[in-house]
């Protein structure tokens, strides 16, 4: 049996009239890759926001790694390990890819204003490794000729990886992943894909937001589904293919 | 492409500033070397003031409104703790730190009131953050004003230059005395300048800095940079107070120009100068502030004369008004022909709402 | 603190009216416009020029001969020529800026510009001397439980029924609701057919009437200046983001809110010998709404962050 690694109490959410998500329970294991599917506006990335502290629940409890995180701040949360995409992908525009990943890798002691001031021998070694580091992980996505361009030359696809690498370089606990997919030729997809794959077997616990159904039933552990804010299945990719209540919230509003 | 361009761009500036200062001249032909004196000291601190700005503004995206303000801390606490004479009867404090840790404690102050208001401030969006700073600088100049038993009120503070002459050295006194200007200011203008050197020194290694890295990724989207464990609030708020700290020890300078200090000094309209200086130059470019305030001053002060020619029968404060006149045409000018004034990069620009 | 009730009421007018002008062409233009208070002065000074020679003015000027028109024709004209204003001020800058996708903040720093540029085409023009209208003076009277002159409570009462006129013009007219649905939407609206242009162009031109009318008020409770919308500017602000940015009947009510605070607070103990600094209560007021509840009282919880 897996650890528990995040677990969810009683979540909900509002926005005006609208229940954007309302879960009971749920309990993310880990080092498991971990799929949430469901129609447009279930509230998948609310749900997101409101594990990774962009946005506040009304109502609700979030545990990780047995500490309550309902009201930290992103940023706290990220320091404890997990590391968040966007669904509008989100890249340094005016820096280069090189150094969309130095300052990503560089850890907060180091950015001190103090310490830059200084410019000691110590930040320059280090500047050094976080250079290493930066190659390593784009030759490993294989994004090493576009080191020097800047971000927004990118093209969509090329964006993500740089999304991702940007957020694997901080060796993440758990990754949480927006539609890593969307928008990407089918190539790209399948290298993403891959490195995803790769990831998790590596021991990095996954959350994965998806349209691309097949994808997600390749790949995943488990697959959780919501609809209208809640949870209406949770299993195995089989189990949950099979289960008649997703296949009508699927498709059951275009039923004629 | 753009390394051409940009040298273009300042090879364009210094010749538009060496025709600045050729005109000054020409137009000043008795005693030109005063009127250059006097324009080069006021260009040199209200371009480090500018350059302060330029890190709320270029650097980090801030819309700051209320730049008076902190020179004004800088400037007060600075000269009340140092022999100075204040308040309407002119009561006299004989004795006060030495001018250099009072300085050093008056910039710091005024680091520590960009904190203040940074602290609530920041998370504001754009049109907000404008508002609260202006409304910010308008309370301490009512407080400044109304707390007269310790800043002098509208009386202010006199009698401390001295201060800062003390430390004249002969060199200066000599080379004053020998082109017939004002010694005094002379040694005022050279601290202004040596200042600015030293501050752009401090910023050209913080630009290239990690933490001048984490401040352009926090410019560019801060989501993504708290999604990394970066506190964004926190290194916004540091670049607040840096600038802050910068305005504080231009405010100081200001005063010691002035040879008096009150009240009328650090208004809304200092900060708008400050601003078309620092647009004029160029937003986000080191040098481009001091271009821009330089370029300015021979704009704002020959246009005096103009306003001679058109308004003969104005007064003083409609002379006065001209200049605004022009500050604030400069301003939209700007803005909407060339938002990136003469060094700044188009494509450093942030021009939305954040 | 009570005799201070009848001033804070007509502050309050002139603000809540300013107010009111702000955040309608906040809400329709998302324009915070700092240029605002010129156009309030300019109802004044208008005011002032019609109805009374301007005795000191640039040479070149002196050609136009005093007008001498009847205050009400005056006041009338005055607003006309602020819609007129406004009107140019659309057309000829915010129009051009906004199909050019100028950003937020550079329109800003262009009302910035734009409000030193028109004060100190007043103080050449109008000067700096501080003037008022050839109105004689009056005595103040007790009413209910405050006192002013009787003039000042026809400003009062000719202030609420602007304010229910403005109101009942946004919720019933075709316009009104119009200018309502390109504030909320600007994309929405045009789908359904509305020319938000026209309905921008509109709605500068009434938010610029009402300013000027707020001018004309605040010139009869006090005095022409060059400077009195720069004066008043950020009180206007301040009871905009209390009453809640984006709402008309939030800002009247937040007008009136501030103009009472500030000059209530002249009776608090503490404020004793410190009278300029009423306004810095105000200030300190929005500051503070800003930081815990910026949606003001009746603002919907917009991003203000």
């Amino acid at each position: 049996m897996s650890n528990k690694l995040i677990e969810v109490n009683n979540l909900k959410k509002s926005f005006g009239g609208l229940q954007a998500v309302d879960v009971e329970s749920l309990v993310i294991n880990d080092s498991e890759l971990t799929s949430i599917i469901g129609p447009n506006g279930a509230g998948k990335t609310t749900f997101f926001d409101l594990i990774s502290g962009f946005q506040s629940a009304d109502s609700g409890k979030i545990v990780y790694k047995d500490k309550n995180i309902s009201k930290l701040q992103p940023y706290q949360i990220a320091r404890l390990g997990m590391i968040r995409t966007f669904q509008l992908t989100k890249v340094f525009d005016r820096m280069t890819v090189l150094e969309n990943l130095l300052f990503s890798a560089s850890s907060v002691k180091n950015d001190s204003l103090f310490r830059s001031l200084l410019s000691s021998n110590e930040q320059k070694n280090y500047e050094k490794d976080l250079n290493e580091e930066a190659n390593r992980v784009m030759t490993e996505l294989n994004i090493s000729h576009m080191a020097e361009s800047y971000a927004r030359e990118l093209s969509g696809g090329q964006k993500k990886l740089l999304e991702l690498a940007r957020s694997i370089i901080h060796k993440p606990e758990v990754l949480l992943l927006d539609e890593p997919l969307a928008g990407v030729n089918p190539k790209l997809a399948e290298d993403i894909l891959n490195l995803i794959q790769k990831l998790s077997n590596d021991g990095i616990s996954i959350i994965m937001v998806e349209h691309n159904i097949e994808a997600v039933m390749q790949i995943s552990d488990r697959v959780v589904v919501l609809a209208e804010g809640s949870l209406i299945a949770d299993g195995s990719p089989n189990e949950v293919r099979n289960n008649p209540e997703v296949i009508e919230a699927y498709l059951g509003k275009n039923d004629e | 492409m753009n390394r051409l361009l940009s040298n273009k761009n300042l090879i364009l500036t210094i010749g538009l500033t060496i025709f600045g200062i050729v005109l000054v001249v020409t137009l000043n032909p008795d005693g030109y070397l005063r009127v250059l004196l006097n324009l080069l000291t006021f260009a040199g601190i209200y371009g480090l003031s500018a350059i302060g700005l330029n890190v709320h503004f270029g650097w980090t995206g801030l819309l700051n409104f209320g730049h008076a303000s902190f020179m004004g801390v800088g400037a007060y606490v600075t000269l009340l703790l140092i022999p100075h004479a204040a308040g309407r009867e002119g009561d006299i404090t004989t004795t006060g730190l030495p001018l250099f840790v009072a300085l050093i404690i008056g910039i710091i102050s005024a680091a520590l009131f960009g904190l203040l208001l940074g602290l609530p401030a920041i998370r504001l969006r754009g049109d907000y953050l404008a508002i609260v700073t202006i409304a910010a600088a308008e309370i301490f100049r009512l407080l400044v004003r109304d707390l007269e038993n310790i800043t002098g009120g509208v009386y202010g503070i006199i009698s401390y230059s001295q201060n800062l002459q003390q430390y004249r050295p002969a060199f200066v006194t000599n080379l004053a005395t020998k082109f017939d200007i004002a010694p005094s200011q002379t040694w005022v203008c050279l601290i202004a300048w040596i200042s600015i050197i030293l501050v752009l020194l401090l910023l050209k290694r913080l630009s290239n800095s990690p933490w001048g890295r984490a401040l352009r990724a926090v410019r560019e989207d801060e989501d993504a940079v708290r999604a990394m464990g970066k506190n964004a609030v926190w290194l916004k708020l540091q670049s607040f107070m840096l600038g802050a700290g910068i305005a504080g020890l231009s405010g100081v300078l200001l005063a010691f120009n002035y040879g008096s200090l009150e009240t009328t000094v650090f208004i809304p309209l200092l900060t708008f100068y400050v601003w078309a200086i620092m647009i004029l130059g160029g937003v986000s470019s080191l040098v481009g502030p001091i271009f821009g305030s330089i370029i300015f001053w021979v704009i704002i002060s020959e246009t005096d004369r103009l306003a001679y020619i058109f308004f003969e029968n104005a007064n003083g404060q409609q002379l006065a008004g001209v200049r605004f006149l022009l500050v604030g045409f400069l301003i939209m000018i700007l803005m909407i022909f060339r938002p990136s004034g003469l060094l700044g990069k188009k494509e450093e620009l942030l021009l939305d709402v954040k | 603190m009570l005799d201070q009730l009848g001033n804070g009421l007509l502050l309050g007018t002139i603000i809540s009216v300013a107010s009111v002008a702000l955040s309608l062409l906040y809400g329709v233009t998302r324009i915070v416009n700092f240029a605002h208070g010129e156009i309030i002065a300019l109802g004044a000074i208008a005011t002032l020029f019609f109805s009374s020679p301007v005795d000191y003015r640039i040479e070149f000027l002196g050609f136009i001969p005093p007008l001498g028109l009847s205050f009400a024709i005056s006041c009338i004209l005055a607003v006309l020529t602020c819609g007129f204003f406004g009107g140019l001020l659309e057309l000829f800058l915010f129009r051009p800026l906004r199909k050019n996708n100028v950003g937020n903040i550079a329109v800003l720093v262009v009302t910035i510009g734009l409000s030193i540029f028109v004060r100190h085409l007043y103080l050449l023009f109008a000067t700096g001397k501080v003037q008022n209208f050839p109105l004689e003076l009056q005595r103040r009277q007790t009413y209910l439980f405050f006192d002013m002159t009787p003039r000042n409570l026809n400003v009062l009462i000719a202030g609420v029924i602007v304010m229910l006129l403005v109101g009942f013009f946004l919720t019933y007219t075709r316009i009104g609701k119009a200018m309502r649905a390109v504030r909320d939407s600007e994309d929405l609206s045009s789908v359904s057919g509305i020319n938000s242009d026209n309905i921008i162009l509109m709605t500068w031109v009434l938010s610029s009437m009402l300013a000027g009318l707020a001018g004309i008020f605040q010139a009869t409770i006090n005095d022409v200046r060059w400077n009195m919308g720069f004066l008043i500017l950020l009180l206007i602000f301040a009871g905009t983001v209390l009453g809640g940015i984006g709402t008309s009947f939030g800002a009247m009510v937040g007008g009136f809110l501030i103009g009472i605070f500030v000059q209530v607070s002249v009776g608090l103990p503490f404020m004793e010998g410190h009278t300029e600094a009423k306004n810095a209560i105000a200030l300190a007021i929005m500051i503070i709404i800003l930081l815990f509840r910026p949606q003001g009282i009746f603002g919907q919880k917009e991003r203000i962050s």
